[in-house]
């Protein structure tokens, strides 16, 4: 199992002693080619933390992360910027889509970004457009789009550069429950079809019972971690066991005075 | 607590929008310069010498000033617009917390005061030191540096430019916190939407860009070809055709834009990104920008104009004589005896007598004088402008002034030049350089090389020599187009002891004291024993009263109005990209590099403030032309090509400050970029 990305010992640290606020502290993991996995936890978990650190948008205190074996954190200049357009695939809450831009420019961001000739990624984007159901929607703007449309094009632009892994911040977070299912279906989809590399943050149990494995996230530290028996457990079943550790999350005995 | 805070908000609002604070300086200097100009050195040496038209002048100021508040109040109000528009959220919050409207009204003025007064203590004594500077500036340019430069303050301008400035930044304020204070929390917290604009189809963007150039077009043909001068309504129709083709020009610009965008990222550097957001600007501020364009190209025709007119009138010929004393024999001797009576004659270096007659041997006018050999020898030369020029002015010369030859000796020894000898028989020629030029002066120099015979009242005489044209006079307005210099024997024969005598007179020159200083002084003495006199200031105010009234004022317009236009652009796009900030984030998360993103943005800045320069630089070729055409004296309009040079060099220099503007903005652009790829905590 050839291993994408190896996070260990990751801290991060706000504010200095006696205040200070540990949002990640010493959180250890790895995730494999082609794992679906979900990242879980209660708001100010660190679960967002630890997205951004991967995304490089946040430095972390401590600790190391390495993809494919480069360590994230000494990149700089050039080789970050291409780290964080091409190894990597950011699936935003709010999409985060040029507003001034159609949809179709939107995608191809990535591309003029990187300096890759249009050629290249013309092909992939008409079959990203045609798997993500977006075709209609290549030449409007975002303004002209539903919140759905919206997020399978953001999805489209995080995967129009075939990224070693894709990270997702809480990216049903914006969408009706219709739209929130149709999108996961295509994520599961990508992950099973291309065997693409996905890391999720997301507190809807619904969309986490898509991935294959659940790291749960409490102050900062790994708390539990599910995963989902396959093939013979059904995507319900794991939903059912999710829900149980969350509710352990939100209200675990030792938080009873 | 309360001042704390406004002080804070204050020295926040400057340090986040220095182009708002730079408008508040600007303002502050215009009005004083435009305020301090009857204290001007300058103005005040004007004033002894043409004080009529100087108060002419001088009573235009309030206007000038009137002017300048209107214009400026725009800048003032344009530029607070953005800066409230850039608050609003922490306005909400204000209220949100339990501020009154009335308080957080108090806190606004608060701020802007202290802004304001903090712009007063800064801008003035810089509008000081730059007033100075344009008063010596202008001394030198127009006086060739005889002025003695005193330092001056003027109390009553400095009070009434902070009283104008205060006047339209509290006007500008109390509009703008009306509008702030009558909204709704809610409004206030949310990011107000721009207001989609009403969308055509893309060919009747097309169709405007094109009515557009046709209009430009047609106004730059009829001002190149001097057509608008012809009557009110053609000039009316120039402009009318100008405004209206730069507005839908601007209008259709976006369809180019679109074009541009629409050709895709073939080799990658955010090119559709870069298109689109200027499409976006364009779509939302095309009236803006067509306003600018049209101040910018305002300013380049002031400055085109202003330029050559100073260069014009500026261009004075070599000064030699500093007095002249006119009138007859008899008068001239009894002043003679009043200088040496007061010892005034030992402070000329020389002192005298030019002598200058009509031929008085003949009553037959019309054929006094005659040069047939040199009619003959100019009409073979090949055909020239200065040819053509020349043979007007000896078509007139039957009948001449003729000079005594020791007298004008005098004047060239006087001016360091060569002087000239005669033989009898033998006379010189003397043309004023304001009738002929170098050009013309040079064709008579190859004829008069030959030693022609001329006929002056049935004797021979043999020209020789090259042209004279040292003035004869202080005065530089008496001028003689064509005039005989004969030895002084001839001179007395022909005139039969009738000529008019000026006595001339050059300073001696002190180290320490300024030529200016000199003469007036001299001019005191002169006044209290009754001489009357021509002094070279009289002349030299005359020159400067033209450069200054001309170049002046158009050149202050024309600053006014660039560095609107540039702050109106400089601020909208500032503001732009501050709205559009979260894209730049979106594209640093995407991977696009710091540099990346400031080289798009640069290129943004480079189009947004190049189009509209642009156009106005391309309109401006024809503006100038066609205010030279109307402006320019029927003499001086043949040097039109020169003159137009010289707007061309200006045009040039404007741009290099253009330039300027556009890399002050790029910077401040790069700045805030860097603060938006800064990390931030977001949970």
């Amino acid at each position: 199992m050839e291993r994408i990305l190896e996070i260990e010992d990751l801290k991060k640290y706000y504010g200095r002693q006696p205040n200070q606020t540990k949002a990640l502290d010493g959180i250890t993991f790895q995730v494999i080619k082609g794992e679906f996995l979900g990242i879980m936890g209660s708001s100010g978990s660190g679960k967002s933390t630890l997205l951004n650190c991967i995304a490089t948008v946040t430095r972390p205190t401590g600790g190391k992360m390495l993809l494919k074996g480069q360590e994230i954190q000494k990149l700089k200049g050039t080789n970050l910027a291409r780290y964080r357009g091409r190894k990597i695939g950011y699936l935003f809450q709010n999409f985060e889509l040029l507003d001034n831009l159609t949809g179709r420019e939107n995608i191809l961001l990535p591309l003029a970004i990187q300096r890759v000739p249009g050629g290249e990624g013309e092909k992939r984007l008409n079959q990203l457009a045609e798997y993500l159901e977006i075709t209609d929607v290549m030449d409007k703007f975002p303004a002209q789009m539903s919140g759905g449309q919206k997020q399978r094009t953001a999805a489209a632009r995080a995967l129009i550069l075939n990224p070693e892994l894709i990270l997702c911040d809480e990216p049903t977070g914006a969408l009706d429950s219709r739209n929130a299912r149709g999108l996961m279906e295509k994520l599961k989809g990508l992950n099973e079809e291309e065997a693409a590399t996905i890391l999720m943050v997301t507190h809807d149990s619904g969309a986490a019972s898509y991935c294959s494995r659940i790291l749960f996230i409490r102050d900062g530290r790994i708390f539990h971690e599910l995963r989902r028996n396959m093939p013979e457990e059904s995507r319900r079943e794991f939903y059912e066991r999710i829900l149980k550790v969350m509710a352990q999350l939100g209200g675990g005995s030792e938080y009873v005075f | 607590m309360f001042f704390k805070l406004a002080l804070r908000n204050s020295r926040r609002s400057r340090k986040e929008n220095g182009l708002f604070f730079s408008s508040l300086l600007i303002t502050i200097i215009a009005f004083y310069i435009i305020l301090s100009l009857p204290n001007q050195d300058v103005m005040l040496f004007l004033k002894q010498m043409e004080s009529d038209a100087v108060d002419r002048l001088m009573s235009m100021i309030p206007l000038f000033f009137g002017a300048a508040l209107v214009i400026l109040f725009f800048l003032i109000y344009y530029a607070g617009k953005y800066q409230m528009q850039r608050r609003r959220h922490e306005f909400g919050l204000y209220l949100m917390m339990g501020m009154r409207r009335g308080k957080l009204f108090s806190l606004l003025l608060a701020e802007d005061l202290y802004g304001s007064i903090l712009s007063l203590v800064i801008g003035l004594p810089a509008a000081l030191l730059l007033a100075e500077l344009i008063s010596l500036v202008t001394a030198r340019v127009a006086g060739m540096g005889v002025i003695g430069h005193r330092f001056s303050f003027s109390p009553e301008a400095a009070l009434l430019t902070a009283a104008g400035f205060l006047l339209i930044k509290l006007t500008a304020f109390l509009i703008l916190s009306g509008r702030v204070a009558r909204q709704e929390i809610g409004s206030l917290l949310v990011e107000m939407p721009e207001g989609m604009k009403k969308q055509f189809s893309g060919p009747v963007y097309g169709a405007a860009a094109a009515a557009g150039l046709v209009c430009l077009g047609t106004a730059w043909r009829m001002a190149a070809k001097g057509l608008s001068w012809y009557s009110t309504g053609r000039m009316g129709l120039t402009l009318l055709l100008g405004v209206c083709g730069t507005w839908l020009l601007f209008f259709g610009l976006r369809s180019v834009m679109n074009f541009f965008a629409g050709r895709g990222d073939r080799k990658g550097r955010l090119r559709v990104f870069h298109f689109r957001q200027l499409e976006e600007t364009v779509i939302r501020c095309h009236g803006a920008l067509a306003v600018s364009s049209l101040l910018i190209l305002a300013s380049l025709c002031c400055f085109g104009a202003g330029a050559a007119i100073m260069r014009f009138y500026g261009d004075s010929e070599p000064h030699v004589l500093d007095y002249t004393f006119d009138g007859d024999m008899q008068s001239i001797s009894e002043v003679e005896k009043k200088l040496s009576a007061q010892g005034l004659d030992g402070q000329f270096s020389s002192l005298f007598e030019m002598k200058v007659g009509y031929i008085r041997t003949t009553e037959d006018y019309d054929n006094a004088f005659r040069m047939d050999p040199v009619l003959e020898a100019i009409s073979g030369m090949e055909d020239s402008e200065e040819k053509q020029q020349l043979e007007n002015i000896l078509m007139y010369a039957e009948y001449p002034y003729i000079i005594s030859l020791s007298g004008y000796n005098r004047l060239l020894e006087a001016a360091g030049l060569p002087q000239i000898s005669l033989e009898r028989g033998e006379a010189g020629i003397y043309m004023d350089g304001m009738f002929a030029g170098e050009g013309e002066r040079k064709i008579m120099d190859e004829v008069l090389a030959a030693g022609p015979e001329a006929d002056l009242d049935g004797t021979t005489y043999r020209l020789t020599g090259n042209v004279q044209s040292v003035n004869l006079v202080t005065d530089d307005s008496i001028t003689l187009s064509f005039a005989l210099i004969l030895p002084d024997e001839d001179f007395a024969y022909y005139t039969q002891g009738e000529y008019t005598v000026y006595l001339d007179g050059v300073l001696k020159k002190g180290e320490e004291e300024s030529l200016m200083a000199a003469i007036m002084d001299m001019n005191s003495d002169l006044d209290q024993n009754g001489i009357i006199y021509e002094s070279y200031l009289q002349n030299m105010g005359r020159q400067m009263f033209y450069v200054a009234a001309a170049g002046y004022i158009t050149i202050y317009l024309a600053v006014v109005f660039l560095i609107i236009a540039n702050t109106v652009i400089g601020v909208q796009f500032l503001m732009g990209q501050r709205r559009t900030g979260r894209r730049y984030q979106t594209l640093s998360r995407l991977g696009a590099s710091y540099r990346e993103l400031c080289r798009a943005a640069g290129r943004q800045v480079n189009w947004y403030f190049g189009i509209p320069a642009a156009v106005a630089a391309v309109s401006s070729m024809f503006g100038v032309r066609a205010l030279l055409m109307g402006l320019l004296t029927s003499r001086t309009r043949s040097d039109i090509g020169e003159v137009m040079w010289i707007a061309a060099i200006m045009i040039l220099f404007l741009c290099v400050v253009e330039c300027i503007y556009m890399a002050a903005v790029r910077r401040s652009c790069s700045r805030y970029l860097l603060t938006v790829m800064e990390p931030e905590r977001e949970e």
